[in-house]
């Protein structure tokens, strides 16, 4: 290779590395990316189940007894390793004191208003679980916190939300550029501890879908520790005939 | 044969065809980084902080290396850049079949489209010897610049 090949191939990348910060520069928000991602088990691969859901025929799902909630710890590599507090709240930008309860993350932002915050649900289930990120539930229990006027939040991309999301559910993508601002925004909303302690329940596409895992890793960091994970996601919601709303709002 | 391989009527038509497929590839990706990013995260094997730099980065490079290959500038640079880039996609699509993680290679869409692991797997058998044809046309490339190397 002589010296000019490698001078041009070095100017192509430069030209590559220049119109790539160029065209994200003036990108809209729902296709920008941050510089640098921090995405947890970016390196690890997710151990297989041993009997995906996908492989079992809609008709034997149907006559499953569904179980009232599943609190075995989640199969996917996302929570085999659970990231420290530290870590996580890193991840999403926010300033270590956050952990404190007393100590919000943005002590300078501008008072946020309070949205009315759901009914708590009863005592003896959807417990706060700060010992793990999530728990992964079915759509029984879905529907039952859906019913409860409890948070959802879509983790799918922001156009895939729009073409239909669970009626309620804010759009919250992991792989957005704003996700997390959206993060910080939530936990003014709920600074306090005892509406952290509230569930939330979060869905991507079900399947191999780790973006609500992400998600909900992300939120564990800042003190949300009553997180749910719908594993089957929207698709398994379509299947029940639940409600669904299309558009940008929820 | 020799003289065949080299010839220009072949070169050029290689040229202009890696040069398109290079620049269809790279276009979805332009037009949606955080859904080529989440295939990149998909293939674990890029730290998280690269992801999204490579995600930017990545398509450009080829939009720009198809382009050179097709208006015939800095052919040598050219078919380099898409020869290493060949390179890595066979080798981390490889290292992936061989650990049974199956995953959309995002090569000409970045959308989700919902396969199963068997489907999933198998076009990752098919996108390796796709991209070893590629290679292969790389190398015609090569051989045809040093022959008119060689004959300068």
């Amino acid at each position: 290779m002589t010296r000019r090949t490698v001078l041009q191939t070095a100017a192509i990348i430069a030209a590559g590395v220049v119109l790539a910060l160029v065209a994200n520069a003036f990108a809209p928000r729902e296709r920008k990316l941050a510089m640098a991602g921090s995405y947890p088990s970016a390196l690890k691969v997710p151990a297989r189940e041993t009997t995906p859901m996908g492989s079992i025929p809609p008709t034997r799902i149907a006559q499953m007894p569904i179980v009232p909630m599943t609190s075995t710890a989640p199969v996917t590599a996302t929570t085999a390793t659970q990231p420290t507090a530290t870590a996580a709240i890193t991840t999403v930008g926010l300033n270590p004191a956050a952990k404190t309860p007393a100590a919000p993350a943005t002590t300078t932002a501008a008072p946020v208003p309070h949205p009315p915050l759901p009914t708590p649900p009863s005592a003896d289930r959807f417990l706060p679980h700060p010992d793990k990120p999530f728990v992964e539930i079915t759509f029984a229990d879905v529907s039952s916190l859906h019913a409860k006027n409890v948070l959802f939040l879509d983790a799918r991309r922001t156009s895939v939300y729009e073409q239909g999301h669970i009626a309620g559910a804010r759009p919250y993508s992991v792989w957005e550029s704003d996700i997390d601002d959206k993060v910080r925004k939530l936990f003014d909303e709920r600074s306090d501890p005892s509406a952290q302690a509230l569930p939330i329940v979060i869905y991507c596409s079900g399947g191999d879908c780790e973006d609500s895992h992400m998600l909900a890793q992300k939120l564990w960091g800042i003190q949300f520790n009553n997180i749910y994970v719908y594993k089957d996601g929207f698709p398994d919601w379509q299947q029940h005939g639940a409600p669904v709303h299309t558009g940008a709002n929820p | 044969m020799k003289r065949l391989l080299a010839h220009p009527w072949l070169t050029i038509r290689v040229q202009i065809a890696l040069g398109a497929i290079f620049i269809i590839a790279a276009l979805p990706k332009i037009a949606d980084p955080p859904s080529f990013a989440h295939m990149i995260y998909n293939y674990r094997l890029v730290p998280s902080p690269l992801i999204n730099i490579s995600a930017l980065v990545m398509p450009w490079v080829e939009l720009l290396a198809g382009l050179a290959l097709i208006l015939g500038a800095w052919k040598a640079a050219a078919r380099t850049v898409v020869a290493i880039m060949l390179a890595v996609f066979i080798v981390a699509i490889s290292i992936n079949f061989f650990r049974d993680n199956a995953i959309d290679c995002g090569c000409f869409n970045v959308a989700d489209r919902g396969k199963t692991h068997e489907q999933r797997i198998f076009d990752m058998k098919v996108d390796v010897f796709r991209d070893l044809g590629m290679l292969l046309m790389v190398g015609q490339l090569w051989y045809a610049g040093k022959r008119e190397e060689d004959e300068a």
